[in-house]
Parts: structure tokens; C-alpha cells; sequence
């Protein structure tokens, strides 16, 4: 798509306003009469037998209507759907184990749900919290992942004899050969830990059953209300039709809330329904730490076997993934890792194996990167390695390397995460590097800027990574375009909205094709009543499988506009012109009608309708993608360091982004500056810390750091448009590419800055204290 | 995050404090409620009543004493301290400590005496008014009592404070001639707990040698803790770099510092002996400048 | 958690070494300790309210076995506390050593703390469990010296 009236220009988000203004609804500001409010006692222990729950003086307590345990659900207590099956990979091995509405036998990990409260006020049912006794009989509990596959390990799931969660195997080529062939094999271990997506709005639920009506509505933070609506009526016994699911404004997602079912949205439906009252319950901020899901500990031992000259030759790779206690959803995070570590190069051969590993902490599933971090960092830290002893400069190691704007569609050869091979459709790497390197003023920093400021005792350093973003998957969205007689749009589409700009976008694509103004176009999203065809917000998909969408209605909707004026007016429809809220006979704007005046003739109360013609102005239409799409970047950062502080100071940092065709350069540019928030803070503050025992040592704000607006920089950016052939509009996602890299380049840069002292740094996150350690071992072995 | 049900008073005079706090010993006084208030929304706190000193106005204010010191109200916000003339003029120290503590949400609510009462070991300021040499007024029924800094600290959250006393007021003596001070914090974010923190104040002798050093450092043990070998280490000597190195090293003698999971022992004696020279220089500067121009 | 050290008692190991199994003065010198019985020979139970600065004391039901024991030489102790705050769990290992008139105690624990105390409180368990070591091994130390003023060695 070429760049129009709208598309591609920088519309300011219409959703603004009201979110600015606190008009927007959030599911806490739902209020219902006589509504009562749901907390959930949860696991002290992170490993145990659960041998008895007593709750008998918690219902016992004013106020407190209803106590509910693993026992008291019956039928209902099952474990939840596996949501992604394992794609089909030769010799394949996984094992399913997904997690439970209440705890029954077992406690698998810190804060697992064994009870909910329900009673008159949030305030009681805390207080209940504190009356019920939980007998648990201790287990040792596993959150080392090598540990945990030693014989005798404590097991997570007895089931399986193992805390093996799967085990993975791709590869292509001759690894063998190529390690034989090189000039410099370079191997290392990498470790990058876990963090918390910490949305800024925790989940939260608010069920409704109206006896008379025979209708649910569930008010839910999910970032994937379709699927939530047919699972409920499913597990409730209810037709599809009477439920009703409303994701309204919800404060990010990041990946987590597209988790289902979540315990809590398993359960209040039920009770509301059992109870005839309309019950909420808001995850508080310590619960978020343990009842939502979270990434991403990987321990990977890599090598890069390179030709002199610092051609690749091979990449070989095997590495522990951890899915905590269950995996419901599948193998996509760790093969995320496995496709995204070969990024933008050309890797003749590849042999990448993984080991998901059981352990007793927090569910994992995909958190904003989604793996692709882990395999980033692996293969950019072993290209700084490999330029190091090899004598070339970082940047010109990856030039090299990268695949040549010629060479689309490219195959890697590989299954991605979708189920579809590894392509990738368009791209211009060289393009994308030159430019970011010419934006940070590599040259003239590394020549001249570092050497002046060294002399002055100050480590300043820099740092250039690239990486791919597998963007934009299946298999489909839909959206509805109607004009309405005012002449106002409306759009419904079934994703679900964090955020991200979907107001203003998808208005965007509709008002390029009707003529309209942009604002007078309504979208609705997240709304089971208004749409119900669809599957979710998520793997940066939403401009591109919904974007799609709403551009093909409003493309059959315009079809429909023409050849009603041109029945009316008497014109041939390829003399009709669609603009300015009309559509008009070329050259005789005094012969048009408005798209109101149309929308109300195309619905008219009496006479004869032609046959074959739908009555008003509306159109459904759906895009699936063949397969996912790559977006690609460069992102390049300036750090200082301070040595005897270990502090670290982020001096400038600049992304050059291709996401295809851009619809709205601002909201792009948000997505990518937040993503960079959310990737510094992966790299330097964020990390969940779990004891052997599996406690978790910093659940709350006070001790879970993430960057403020103080820590993050304002990052300086370019657009590179390669368009995508997989889609009409040719756009990609962006909506995970700022995290992605930031690991990796946090990573090169503080080295560089302490060149010399023999610092290496294969670890993500860095907090200072963690640095401060690497210097004083430098410094021991130096001495 | 719910607090459990507690009782709630809000006195117009500190003798109506001090009457409902002896009548109730559950009871906790509420100043800020900046620590207070998220303990109890953790649960970990379940006072029966609060008695809330935000109703006394009595108890805000900064003045100026007539022997040229200040005088500030416990119930003090820290934003009026912060972006007080008379604080910046007289205690140049506690003005360049202000911003550092936690952030201007938190300033515009929490209390200088709710700080000091509270004694978290990384708070900011038991640190500098130990280092100010600052008196604190307790109020109980029976009359007042006056204590210095160092006698008022006692440990983990602990203070001199008896049931049913109130800190009402923080005396700050008149600054001497020839006097610099600086206050130096890490901290994993502007406005965190701070990893270590130093606040130094010295006096220069007429010749250029130390006279008086007073280095007090926090989030290095169970609350402020003096540096008396940093003193011994700059008494008497001229401040030169090398004197100062020697005085940051001496630090080590005078902490044992905890270990946690954003700094372990080791990162914060290294802290402790950078941070404690760059203090030290700073504050020797504008001691210097103090020196050769007495109204700075 | 580790915490291990040394402690001097200005006393007789066998004194000592009573004195450190002794229901009544484990009630009176372990921090916090509202009751402490001794339900069988190598079994006590009872009751510690920890409270910290503005955290209200919370009580922990807390069970102590003590196994390996060697007269008058050392012991080791599993200790289970629990409470509404969380749980604390380990094992310790004491060894007393004579050293002339004064007895040495070799002290090493291995603590796990869970729960609230340890998701919200991690900031300072390594000064609260400092704090708490000192203050029992000083009032055992002081409760010694009371002792043998009564009961000369």
C-alpha cells in the first residue's frame, strides 16, 4: 500500500482522549448492584502434598458467602486446554501437563490456588483468607533446570517419571563438517532469566448471569475474548451465544493475558452463575507475581564455527528451556529461540536442540519477545566473540553475514513457530545496518569519541545488533465495516485491544477506502456480541491479520458504495468517486450522494429490492496469512560505565525498523519505544528472583525493578518500508520488536566500555551488583 | 492488598495524640503513611487504631532558632523541606539529601519526623541528621525530652522512642564557619532504596587541615551509622587525595554491611569506600569555598 | 539462607551445652519467644512473635527436634516455623568447643524463608536474622552468667 490520504501518516490516537481523560472502561470500573468480590487463598509452598484444607471458620465470618475448594468444584475441576500443540518435528518428544482451577492433590508452585473466597467486600475476603488452615506435607522443591533433570530430582509432574517437558531437535546442513572446516570455533554458555510482563493494569474479571435472560457476560482482561467466550460455554454447558465476553480498555498485555484459562476465569463464571450475583475479582499486585504467566530462563551452551574472513559456517546450539510448573502453551517460546537465533544471516548449517524442563515456579508462557531475546543474544554475543579474536569490527562481522536484499522469499529450512517453514519474505538488511551505524556515528565514536573520552578516565562504549522478528502469523482475523446512516462508520473486529493504537489504525485503513474523515470512524474491538469470529491479540499480528481484515471489508464496502451511487446516479461505477463522506460522479461532484444518504437507500422500508442485493452498506471479511512474515531492525546504543560504582548510564540509543509498510508512524514509533523500555528493563533492572526453594524473593514493585521514564532514553528511530508480499497492505508486526534485541546490545556495549579489563559478559540481565562481580573476578584474573 | 479493620482518630492537638495513643496500645501513630500504609495494605502491619497527626498543624513547620540553627515540625512534608530557602541557606546538607528521597509523590505526603520515627536502615535522612549532629524532640505526657541523632537510632527500625511518645520536632544546630558538606547515594533507580549512601560534613581548620569531619553512611547496617575511623583517619591532616583515599578506606572498619539480591556485602564495602571519597572531596571543596566566602 | 559463626560463652561446655537445651531458657532468650515446651526429650513446640519496626508481631508456631545429639558437644536442630506471614524452615548444627574456662559454640544453619516475609521482606531478612542471632546468643550469654553466679562451676 502506497502512502494515501491516511495510510502511513501519522494520525494522532483517537482512543486518546478518553484514556487520558479516565473515560475509558477498564474491567474495575465495572459496577454491578449487589456485586460481590472473589480472592483466591494461594500457596505459601512451592512444592507440597496438599493434605487438607480447612475452611470452615472462613465461612463461617460476617460477610463471607461462599468458600470454594478443589473438592467443592465436582465435575467442574479439570486441568485447562493445551493450547498450542507441539508442531510436527521429527522424533518430537512432549509431555503435556496444564494447569488446574484449584489445587488438589498437589502444590506445583509458590501461589498456586488452593481456595477462593467470595463475600460482600474484597476487604472480608482477605480477612477469610486468614482463617483457613492448609495442611501441606513439604516436597523439595526444583528450580534448577540441570538439577532438575538429574536422576532422584524431585519431581514436578510424577506422572512423567521426568521433569522433562519436551525435547527438540532441527537442524540443517552438516554442523560437523562445518566445525571442521573452520578457522575459530567460538563456544560459550549463556544464561537469560526471568522476568514479569507487568502489565500496568493487572488481569481481572467481572461474571454477570442474568437467570431471566439466560446470558453470561464476562467483563475480562484476556487479550483474547473469542476463544474465552466458546471455552466458558463449552465448560458451562451454555450455547456460545449466551455468553457474552467484553475485553474493554486494558492496560497491556505483553503476552501474558492471552494465557487462558486462567483458574479465576475459570471459576467466577461458575460461581456467578451458582451464586445469582455478580461477583469481580482484580488480581492484586503481589498475585500478579505468581498467578500470571511469566518468561524466561534459558541456559544455552552455543558455538559458531567461522571461516576467516568471519563467514559463518555453522551455529550449533543446545539449551535448557524452563516452562515452570505446566506448559499449556506448548512449544512456542523455545522455538521461537530455536528460529530466531539464526536472524538476518546466512547460517549454511545449523544443529539446535532443546530441553524444556518442569520446575516448581510460575507458569511460562510467551512475554513480549517470546523467545526471541534468548536466541538473539546467543547469536550476536557469538559474533562479538568471534570478531574479537578474529581482528574484524563488530559491525563489518555481521555485514558480512547478512542475507542479501536479493535473496527473498529466504528459507532457512527450519519449522517456525506457526507450523510453517522458516521464510522470510522480504528484507534489506545491509540497508538497515548501514543506516543505523550511520545514525549513531559508529565510525566517528570508535575513531575518535572513545579514545578522547578514555583519556579522560571515562569508559564509554558502544554496541550494534540486528535481529529478526518472526511477525504477524495466523490463521486469521475478520473484521465488520458498516455505514451507518448518520454517515458515521462503525468497524468490529474480535481482537482484543492493550493499547496498542487499534482505534486509530484500523480507522486509518477504513477511512483510506470509504473517504471519510478518520475520526468519523468508530472501531470496536474486543467484543464477543459485536464479532465473534477471531482468535486474539498476539505475536505482533494485529496490523497485519486484523489490519488485513478491516482493509478487505472496507475494500467490499466501497464496492458496495459504488455500485449503489452508480445505480442512483445513473453512472457507470468506474465513473464513481468515493471521497469526502460521499460518493460522486466524476467530474460532477453536484451529482453525489452522502454515504449516509446511500447507507439509509440501501435499507429502504418499502418498495422492491433488486434481487441478489444485501441490504445497507456492510461487509464482513477475513485474512488469514499463508505464514508469518519477518520484521527485522538494528538497534545501536552509546553506554558509559562507571567501574568502581559498576554503574551504568544509557548515552544515546537508535533503532532503524522495518515493519513493512507503516500505517501510523507514531503509533509505530510507541510500540518500538516501549518495546526498548521493556528490553532495558529485561537487560539491566527486571529479573524474578527464586530460591532453591522456590521462593520468589522480590514480589512486589519495591524489589521488582523496572525502568522508569528516568532510566529509559528517548529512542532515536528511522523507518524502512521492505514491504510484505504475504498480505495486501504489505505491512508486518511491530509490536515485540523493541524488546527483542536490547539484551544483546546492552551486552556489547558495556564490554566495550570495559574493554581491556578482560570483562565478557554472557548473561542477561546485568544488574550492577552482577557487574561489579564480573570486574572483581576480571580484575582476579588479571592479578 | 486489602488492609484488615482498624480504628481511626484524627487528633486536633498533640496532647489529644498523646492522650489517645496512652489509652490504646495498639495503636500507631500516622504521619505520612508512605511505609505505614503500604505494610498494612501487605497485611504485615494490623494496628487496631491509627492516630492520624495530619490534623496538627502545630506540628508543621520549618523556623529559624536564635542561635542560627532551624527548627522543623515532624509533621514536615519533605517537599516543604525540600524547597525551603531557610534549608538551603542553613542546612545545605539536608536541601541536597531532599531529592533523593523516594520520588516527588512520595515527598509531597511522607514526613521528615515519619522518616526519622520509622528508622528504615536505607533511608536518607536518620543518616543525615546523625551527620548534622540534629536533636529531636520527644513529647510524651509527662513533658518533653531532648535527644541527639546518635543516641535516638537504636537498631533495625528501632528508635529511643518510649509508648506513648511522639517526635514532634528536629532541631538543626547553626551551621560552623569553614564548613562543607555532600550527600552521595547509589541507588538501582532515582528514588529507590538507596544501595549505600554517605553524607559528610567537614570543617577546615584557618591553616587548610581538617578540624572536624562527621561521615555518616546508610543502607550499610541496621541503621545510620557513623564513620568514626573516617574521622580519626582526616583530623588534624590536610585533605589532600591522598589523605582522603586513606579516610574512604578506613570506611571498612566502620560497616558491616548486609547482603541482599541487589547488592551483596562486597558491592556495598566497595560503595561505601567510593561513594565515601567522592563525598569527601565534594564536601572539602565547598568547605574551602565556605572558607573564602563565609555567606556561600 | 546460611548463617554461621562463632560465639563465645564465658562459661563450662557442660553448663553450656544444658543451658542450650533448656525449654525455660529458650523461652526466655530466643527473640520473640512467648512459650516454649518441651513436648518429649528431643521435641519442642511453642510459640515466637517476630515484629519489626512497623511490622506487627505475628506469631509462628514453631517446632524444634534436635537430633545427632552428643553430650556435651553438639547437636543439630530442624526448625519449623509457621505462621500468617509465611514459614521458616532448616536445619542447624551446633558444636561446642572448650576453650579454658570460656566454651566456644560453632554455630551453622541452613534457613529457607517462604511466603510473605520472603516475596515482600527480602530487603532485610539478612538484618533481621542477624539482629535475632545477637540478641539470643547475648541473652543466653547473660542468662549463663546469672546461672553460675548461682551455681558456681
Amino acid at each position: 500500500m502506497k502512502p494515501g490520504r491516511y495510510m502511513g501518516q501519522s494520525v494522532p490516537r483517537l482512543e486518546d482522549a478518553k484514556l487520558l481523560t479516565g473515560r475509558a472502561l477498564f474491567v474495575d470500573d465495572v459496577q454491578l448492584p449487589g456485586m460481590l468480590h472473589a480472592a483466591f487463598l494461594r500457596s505459601d509452598d512451592a512444592h507440597g502434598i496438599l493434605r487438607s484444607i480447612d475452611a470452615s471458620a472462613a465461612r463461617e465470618r460476617a460477610g463471607v458467602v461462599a468458600v470454594y475448594t478443589a473438592q467443592d468444584l465436582g465435575d467442574y475441576w479439570r486441568p485447562g486446554p493445551l493450547l498450542v500443540p507441539p508442531p510436527p518435528i521429527t522424533g518430537l518428544v512432549f509431555n503435556a501437563a496444564t494447569q488446574v482451577p484449584l489445587a488438589r492433590d498437589k502444590v506445583r508452585h509458590g501461589g498456586e490456588a488452593l481456595a477462593m473466597v467470595v463475600a460482600e467486600s474484597r476487604y472480608i475476603a482477605e480477612d477469610a483468607l486468614e482463617d483457613i488452615v492448609v495442611e501441606l506435607e513439604p516436597l523439595a522443591a526444583v528450580t534448577d533446570l540441570e538439577a532438575a533433570l538429574r536422576p532422584g530430582a524431585s519431581l514436578v509432574h510424577e506422572q512423567f517419571g521426568t521433569n522433562l517437558a519436551a525435547h527438540v531437535h532441527q537442524s540443517k546442513g552438516d554442523y560437523a563438517g562445518a566445525r571442521a572446516a573452520a578457522a575459530l570455533v567460538v563456544a560459550r554458555r549463556f544464561r537469560y532469566d526471568r522476568g514479569a510482563s507487568a502489565a500496568i493494569e493487572n488481569r481481572g474479571i467481572v461474571a454477570e448471569w442474568d437467570a431471566r435472560a439466560e446470558q453470561l457476560t464476562v467483563w475480562d482482561t484476556t487479550q483474547a475474548p473469542i476463544p474465552i467466550r466458546n471455552g466458558l460455554a463449552a465448560m458451562l454447558g451454555l450455547g456460545e451465544s449466551q455468553v457474552r465476553v467484553i475485553a474493554p480498555f486494558i492496560g497491556g498485555g505483553f503476552g501474558p493475558k492471552i494465557m487462558m484459562f486462567y483458574p479465576e476465569e475459570v471459576l467466577l463464571p461458575w460461581a456467578a452463575m451458582r451464586l445469582g450475583r455478580p461477583l469481580k475479582w482484580i488480581e492484586d499486585r503481589r498475585e500478579n507475581f505468581y498467578a500470571t504467566t511469566q518468561e524466561r530462563l534459558q541456559i544455552h551452551d552455543a558455538e559458531l564455527a567461522v571461516a576467516q574472513d568471519g563467514r559463518i559456517l555453522g551455529v550449533k546450539d543446545t539449551f535448557l528451556h524452563d516452562t515452570g510448573a505446566y506448559d499449556p502453551y506448548g512449544l512456542t517460546v523455545p522455538i521461537n529461540s530455536q528460529c530466531t537465533l539464526l536472524g538476518p544471516y546466512v547460517v549454511p548449517n545449523y544443529d539446535s536442540e532443546f530441553t524444556a524442563v518442569f520446575t516448581n515456579t510460575p507458569i511460562v508462557t510467551p512475554v513480549r519477545g517470546a523467545g526471541r531475546q534468548h536466541g538473539v543474544f546467543v547469536m550476536e554475543r557469538l559474533l562479538d566473540f568471534a570478531a574479537r579474536e578474529l581482528g574484524i569490527d563488530r559491525v563489518e562481522i555481521r555485514r558480512r553475514n547478512l542475507i542479501p536484499p536479493d535473496a527473498f522469499p529466504y528459507d532457512h529450512e527450519i519449522l517456525f513457530q506457526d507450523f510453517r517453514p522458516l521464510v522470510y519474505d522480504s528484507g534489506n538488511y545491509p540497508a538497515a545496518l548501514h543506516k543505523a551505524v550511520e545514525m549513531i556515528g559508529y565510525e566517528a565514536f570508535i575513531r575518535s569519541e572513545q579514545p578522547r573520552l578514555r583519556r579522560a578516565g571515562r569508559r564509554a562504549g558502544i554496541g550494534v545488533v540486528s535481529y529478526i522478528e518472526g511477525t504477524g502469523i495466523g490463521p486469521y482475523e475478520g473484521a465488520r465495516v458498516t455505514v451507518e446512516p448518520s454517515g458515521l462508520v462503525r468497524v468490529a473486529t474480535g481482537v482484543g485491544t492493550q493499547g496498542q493504537g487499534h482505534f486509530t489504525t484500523f480507522a486509518q485503513l477504513v477511512a483510506e477506502q470509504l473517504g471519510v474523515e478518520v475520526d468519523r470512524v468508530r472501531v470496536v474491538t474486543g467484543d464477543t456480541r459485536e464479532f465473534h469470529w477471531g482468535t486474539g491479540t498476539f505475536a505482533s499480528r494485529g496490523a497485519v491479520v486484523a489490519g488485513n481484515a478491516c482493509h478487505a471489508a472496507a475494500l467490499k464496502v466501497r464496492d458496495k458504495i459504488i455500485a449503489l451511487a452508480a445505480r442512483l446516479l445513473e453512472a457507470e461505477p468506474g465513473q464513481v468517486v468515493v471521497e469526502g463522506g460521499s460518493a460522486c460522479v466524476r467530474g460532477a461532484p453536484d451529482r453525489s450522494f452522502t454515504l449516509g444518504e446511500l447507507a439509509r437507500r440501501a435499507n429502504p422500508l418499502r418498495g422492491a429490492v433488486t434481487p441478489g442485493t444485501e441490504p445497507g452498506l456492510e461487509a464482513t471479511a477475513y485474512f488469514g496469512p499463508d505464514r508469518g512474515n519477518a520484521a527485522s531492525g538494528v538497534h545501536a546504543m552509546i553506554v558509559e560505565v562507571d567501574p568502581d560504582t559498576a554503574a551504568v548510564e544509557i548515552k544515546r540509543y537508535v533503532v532503524v525498523h522495518d515493519c513493512g509498510v507503516v500505517i501510523n508512524p507514531v503509533v509505530v514509533e510507541a510500540q518500538v519505544q516501549g518495546g526498548v523500555a521493556h528490553g532495558i528493563g529485561n537487560a539491566f533492572y527486571e529479573q524474578l528472583i527464586f530460591d532453591d526453594n522456590g521462593q520468589l524473593m522480590n514480589a512486589s514493585f519495591m524489589d521488582y525493578l523496572l525502568p522508569t521514564a528516568l532510566d529509559v532514553p528517548t529512542v532515536e528511530m528511522a523507518h524502512l518500508e521492505t514491504p510484505s508480499p504475504l498480505n495486501p497492505l504489505g505491512t508486518k508486526g511491530v509490536g515485540e520488536a523493541g524488546a527483542i534485541p536490547t539484551g544483546a546490545l546492552f551486552a556489547q556495549a558495556v564490554e566495550d566500555a570495559l574493554s581491556g579489563t578482560g570483562v565478557e559478559i554472557t548473561e542477561i540481565p546485568l544488574s550492577p551488583n552482577r557487574l561489579f562481580e564480573l570486574i572483581t573476578q576480571a580484575k582476579g584474573a588479571a592479578a | 492488598m486489602k488492609p484488615p479493620a482498624f480504628e481511626y482518630f484524627r487528633p486536633a492537638s498533640v496532647l489529644e495524640a498523646l492522650d489517645l495513643l496512652a489509652a490504646r496500645p495498639g495503636a500507631k501513630p500516622l504521619a505520612g503513611g508512605q511505609s505505614l500504609i503500604p505494610a498494612m495494605n501487605f497485611r504485615l502491619a494490623a494496628p487496631e487504631a491509627l492516630v492520624d497527626l495530619n490534623g496538627i498543624a502545630a506540628l508543621s513547620g520549618i523556623t529559624r532558632l536564635p542561635d542560627g540553627g532551624l527548627r522543623l515540625g515532624a509533621m514536615t512534608r519533605h517537599h516543604a523541606v525540600e524547597t525551603s530557602p531557610l534549608v538551603a541557606a542553613h542546612a545545605p546538607l539536608l536541601a541536597e539529601t531532599m531529592p533523593f528521597v523516594a520520588h516527588p509523590q512520595i515527598r509531597n505526603r511522607g514526613t521528615v519526623g515519619g522518616s526519622l520515627a520509622h528508622a528504615d536502615p536505607a533511608a536518607e535522612l536518620p543518616a543525615v541528621m546523625l551527620a548534622l549532629e540534629a536533636v529531636l524532640v520527644l513529647t510524651s505526657r509527662t513533658g518533653e525530652r531532648r535527644l541527639p541523632a546518635a543516641g535516638f537510632f537504636t537498631g533495625l527500625f528501632a528508635t529511643a522512642l518510649a509508648p506513648g511518645e511522639l517526635l514532634t520536632a528536629i532541631e538543626l544546630p547553626a551551621r560552623a564557619a569553614a564548613t562543607g558538606s555532600a550527600f552521595i547515594e547509589q541507588a538501582r533507580r532515582h528514588g529507590d532504596y538507596a544501595l549505600v549512601g554517605v553524607a559528610a560534613t567537614v570543617t577546615l581548620a584557618g591553616s587548610g587541615e581538617c578540624d572536624a569531619a562527621r561521615v555518616t553512611l546508610f543502607s550499610v547496617g541496621e541503621g545510620p551509622v557513623l564513620a568514626e575511623r573516617v574521622a580519626v583517619a582526616l583530623e588534624g591532616l590536610r585533605p589532600d587525595a591522598g589523605v582522603v583515599e586513606a579516610a574512604a578506606h578506613a570506611v571498612q572498619g566502620d560497616i558491616d554491611p548486609p547482603s541482599d539480591i541487589h547488592a551483596g556485602a562486597a558491592y556495598r564495602r566497595q560503595l561505601a569506600r567510593v561513594l565515601t571519597g567522592r563525598a569527601l572531596e565534594r564536601a572539602f571543596q565547598r568547605a574551602r569555598a565556605h572558607q573564602s566566602n563565609p555567606e556561600q | 539462607m546460611i548463617v554461621e559463626g562463632t560465639y563465645t560463652f564465658p562459661g563450662p561446655r557442660e553448663v553450656v551445652f544444658r543451658l542450650l537445651l533448656d525449654p525455660d531458657v529458650l523461652a526466655k532468650t530466643m527473640p520473640g519467644a512467648t512459650s516454649i515446651a518441651r513436648v518429649n526429650e528431643d521435641r519442642y513446640e511453642g510459640k515466637m512473635g517476630v515484629g519489626i519496626g512497623p511490622i506487627t508481631a505475628a506469631e509462628f508456631d514453631v517446632v524444634i527436634t534436635m537430633t545427632e545429639k552428643v553430650v556435651p558437644e553438639s547437636y543439630q536442630m530442624q526448625i519449623d516455623g509457621r505462621g500468617r506471614f509465611g514459614f521458616t524452615r532448616g536445619k542447624a548444627s551446633v558444636r561446642l568447643t572448650a576453650d579454658g574456662e570460656s566454651t566456644v559454640m560453632h554455630y551453622e544453619a541452613d534457613m529457607m524463608v517462604g511466603g510473605k516475609i520472603a516475596a515482600v521482606g527480602q530487603r532485610l531478612l539478612d538484618s533481621v536474622s542477624r539482629m535475632m542471632l545477637k540478641q539470643g546468643l547475648e541473652a543466653m550469654s547473660a542468662e549463663l552468667d546469672r546461672r553460675l553466679g548461682k551455681e558456681p562451676a
